[in-house]
């Protein structure tokens, strides 16, 4: 008998499990989380009354679920009900959540246990069968459930739901959760409080909550934004209480992909809640799509033409015609207005010492030895600024008007000694002009870095995209480029203070000399003023006359001590004084920008080149011809007159219907310093002739009419 | 000017250690990973070309998603028609849980025809934290000019279910079928999910 009532109770407890399998269980367990669904109806299921159904989940400890925005990463409990007509679900009210932070990655989350719980509406629909005592609920969830590893699971659940009658059974469960509800702050509506805003502050959200509890004030809040992608929830951020009203500064996110015009947050402190709803103000910065890339084919062909360009003094046709183009061009160099004078009154003080060869041939050895040394270190520093990430190229000394400033300055005081306004001697304590009589080494060596700095402003004009090419050759030869330019341009003075011979040619010492030093002065002063215009170009028609201003009070200041006495103390006062006002009121103007528009203007048939405006060109099937310039560059202003100006030329550029773009350098221009880059060049000028379709083709530097109208010329078909 | 930039070379060399991770349209930060076999291999090796960087780790449930359901193979082939370069990072700590060999994550790939340029471990964390990754899978990319043309998630569907990848819009085909035809990316930044990363702490 025994036996087979225990046989009945166990087949009926075997059964009972299938059949709440069969509807689902209003609990499932994981090995991390006891998930079960609640229900509360304390006054009954009637419209109107309180309705209640929620996921209660327990977490083993250290582990977590997610909050309505899960952070770094993680995704939120997702909760689907299938409910009898007429009873309708709201969203989750989800409890204050906790920040669980990773490294430097933080999520929102929940531990230990809480209840998520869901208003249930009931609709006139709602009609239950009068002879049913109570409706299902079921409830599909999916959590999120992480500690290291993150295990996503999901969950079936089924509830009967008496409908007369009331169901309080976890009524503490559910008031605690409502009470950890975010409560509202004092709404605006009451017409005392001003809203709460966000505003967009370089890359940071300024926060401004108002209507915060008075007993809050003063105490550390944490801040819940419920929507996610907005800002760096890992990143350190800084809060104040502004009287009333709580302050942050909240850094957004560097990949954010949210731009909400109102934010609704939570803030929090021990464990209860405040939600306020930010207007957001200020422009959500643009999510900048990469601006129109260069398809692949192109980048692939550019990259072939950079590794071949059609420079005479081009590294393809080796690093031994490039030395001899550096030689030679060292030797012209000596040519320049900026070196000549410098190079001529030393060779010309041959002429003092006739017979101390050996005098001549240290003195020789120590002007090249300074030469090339200057031009090494002039090399390596450029090589070093490019390592380090700075955007330069070839007449990058030029490109500052503080330095086209200083240059001109020291042509003036250079020019001012050759025109017998002052002697260094007169200038410089009796000590140190003893010095320079003892040391003749020593002078001729600094004479050869004074020549490279005079000769400086001077190659740019002439060897700026030749030079620009060394630099981007490996550092090595890059820097043996550099010193073969200096020994061709020590090589004159050497070979005359080597060979005797010259030394003789020259004519007896003689008041000559004097007559000599002075017209060597006017080539100086020729430099200062093509250096004046190029200010005036960087700078406008102000920074070049201010300049010019304080040359003239330079050379008075100069001038003023050479006197002697009182009179030289009263005058260098006055004129130092003059100098120093001058630089005070005037001096800003020489490094004040000229606005872009100006630069930028069009010429003519000459728009101005903008970043990314050559691919929108070749996207539309216009061919584009591009000059890459700038005003100190020489050779740039002689092909703008000569060969671009040329009508054949222009005619061809007519029929091809080539836009033509001009790129001025003048001034610094990352920008054009990458595009030249990716040309595989360093510096102005380059020339380019872009096709859609076709890689682009970089022409010489003295462009010959020609040659442009092959590189025009339609190709053959 | 020469001044402030030889000022600039000291704290150029502290800066780098501290970057905040770049937004789309910035230079994306060169890194130097070892592949599975040891070789060292550097990021701007591929300039010039379009690059995806797909940060992984077998162990997530929404990588699996992926993997498994053929989806990441399929992007990663469709990326390679297109001649972009797909990069594998596996930034797991050593003493995670989840981390794998290099050789057995490059056959854990090979299994499910994903065949990436290269399979990269950065077990330090330094390139992920360059990119600001927190999630896999985490997808960014980088155009041939070297600036971040992308970066978010695969897909728009965030779940561990493979039922919807097919009603998902794969962010990452179109952005690399936008950038390969030369066209800006139309959504550049969207949301990443999955696990977070098990970085080295």
């Amino acid at each position: 008998m025994t036996f087979l009532r225990l046989l009945a109770a166990c087949t009926a407890l075997a059964f009972l499990p299938w059949s709440a399998l069969a509807q689902g269980t209003s609990s499932v367990k994981t090995d991390y989380v006891r998930a079960e669904l609640l229900a509360h109806a304390p006054e009954g299921v009637q419209p109107g009354k309180p309705l209640w159904v929620g996921l209660q989940i327990t977490h083993q400890p250290e582990w977590h679920t997610y909050w309505k925005n899960s952070g770094d990463s993680g995704l939120p409990t997702e909760l689907t009900w299938t409910l009898p007509a007429g009873l309708v679900a709201g969203d989750i009210a989800w409890p204050v959540p906790k920040k669980i932070p990773i490294g430097n990655l933080a999520n929102y989350g929940y531990e230990d246990t809480v209840l998520l719980p869901v208003p249930l509406t009931v609709t006139p629909a709602f009609q239950p069968s009068p002879l049913a005592g109570d409706v299902q609920i079921k409830l599909r969830a999916n959590w999120l459930v992480c500690k290291k590893e993150c295990i996503p699971e999901q969950g079936e659940f089924a509830l009967k739901l008496p409908v007369r009658g009331t169901t309080a059974l976890h009524a503490q469960a559910f008031e605690d959760a409502f009470a950890r509800q975010p409560k509202p702050v004092m709404s605006q509506k009451t017409g005392i409080v001003p809203e709460s805003t966000a505003r967009v502050d370089e890359g940071a959200l300024a926060v401004t909550v108002q209507g915060l509890p008075v007993a809050l004030r003063g105490k550390t809040l944490e801040f819940f934004p419920e929507t996610g992608e907005v800002i760096d929830n890992g990143a350190r951020w800084t809060q104040a209480w502004n009287g009333a009203a709580w302050t942050a500064r909240i850094p957004l996110s560097a990949q954010r992909s949210a731009s909400p015009d109102v934010m609704p947050v939570v803030l929090a402190s021990a464990g209860e809640g405040w939600r306020t709803e930010l207007r957001v103000l200020g422009a959500w910065p643009p999510v900048a799509a990469a601006p129109a890339a260069v398809s692949p084919a192109l980048e692939q062909a550019l990259r072939e033409n950079a590794a071949s360009p059609s420079l005479p003094a081009s590294s393809s046709i080796g690093l031994l015609a490039a030395l001899l183009g550096a030689l030679v061009g060292g030797l012209i160099l000596n040519l320049m207005p900026c070196v000549f004078p410098v190079l001529a009154i030393k060779v010309v003080g041959f002429t003092r010492h006739a017979d101390d060869r050996r005098g001549h041939r240290i003195g020789g050895l120590a002007y090249t030895a300074g030469v090339v040394v200057s031009f090494a270190a002039l090399g390596g520093l450029m090589l070093a600024l490019r390592a380090a990430g700075e955007q330069l190229g070839w007449g990058f000394q030029l490109q500052s008007p503080a330095v086209v400033a200083s240059l001109a300055a020291l042509f003036t005081l250079i020019a001012l000694n050759f025109a017998g306004v002052f002697e260094f001697r007169s200038l410089l304590p009796s000590s140190v002009a003893t010095l320079e009589a003892k040391h003749p080494v020593l002078n001729s060596f600094l004479t050869g870095v004074l020549a490279v700095a005079v000769a400086s402003p001077c190659t740019a004009p002439f060897m700026g995209a030749s030079l620009g090419l060394a630099i981007s050759l490996p550092a090595w030869e890059a820097l043996a480029i550099f010193i073969v330019l200096g020994l061709g341009m020590a090589l004159p003075y050497l070979l005359a203070s080597w060979v005797p011979a010259i030394a003789k040619r020259l004519p007896r010492p003689g008041p000559w000399m004097e007559t000599f030093r002075r017209l060597m002065a006017f080539p100086m002063f020729a430099t200062v003023a093509w250096l004046v215009w190029v200010l005036g170009q960087q700078s406008g028609i102000d920074g070049a006359g201010a300049l010019l201003a304080l040359l003239v009070a330079l050379s008075m200041v100069v001038w003023a001590l050479t006197l002697r006495g009182r009179t030289r103390v009263a005058i260098a006062a006055l004129a130092l004084a003059g100098f120093a006002a001058l630089a005070w009121t005037a001096g800003g103007a020489i490094t004040r920008s000229l606005p872009a528009q100006t630069l930028a203007a069009a010429e003519g048939r000459w728009q101005p080149w903008a970043p990314g405006r050559v691919d929108e060109l070749l996207a539309a099937g216009q061919p584009v011809f591009v000059d890459f310039t700038a005003a100190w560059c020489v050779t740039c202003q002689y092909n703008k007159k000569t060969t671009l100006a040329d009508r054949e030329v222009l005619a061809d550029f007519d029929a091809g219907r080539y836009a033509l773009l001009r790129a001025d350098w003048t001034r610094r221009d990352p920008a054009i310093t990458a595009a030249l880059a990716q040309l595989g060049r360093n510096g102005v000028p380059v020339y380019v002739v872009y096709r859609p379709g076709r890689p682009p083709v970089v022409l010489s530097e003295i462009l010959g009419v020609q040659e442009v109208r092959a590189a025009l010329a339609p190709p053959p078909l | 000017m020469l001044r402030r930039s030889l000022l600039i070379l000291p704290a150029l060399l502290v800066a780098a250690a501290a970057q905040a991770a770049p937004s789309v349209g910035q230079p994306a930060p060169d890194f130097t990973l070892k592949d599975a076999s040891g070789k060292a291999v550097k990021l701007s090796d591929f300039r010039g070309k379009l690059v995806v960087l797909e940060w992984t780790n077998p162990g997530c449930p929404y990588v699996r998603k992926h993997y498994d359901s053929g989806n990441m193979a399929a992007t990663q082939q469709d990326a390679a028609a297109k001649g972009a370069v797909w990069l594998s990072i596996n930034s797991t700590e050593k003493a995670s849980s989840d981390y794998l060999e290099p050789a057995k994550l490059v056959a854990w790939q090979k299994e499910r025809k994903v065949q990436p340029t290269a399979t990269l471990m950065d077990e330090e964390g330094s390139a992920g934290k360059a990119y600001g990754a927190r999630t896999t899978p985490h997808m960014y990319i980088v155009d041939p000019q070297g600036r971040l043309a992308y970066a978010g998630g695969i897909d728009s569907v965030p779940s561990a279910n493979p039922a919807d990848i097919p009603g998902a819009v794969n962010y990452v085909k179109q952005a690399v079928g936008e950038a390969a035809a030369g066209k800006p990316v139309s959504q550049a930044t969207t949301r990443p999910y999955g696990c977070s990363i098990k970085y080295k702490s």
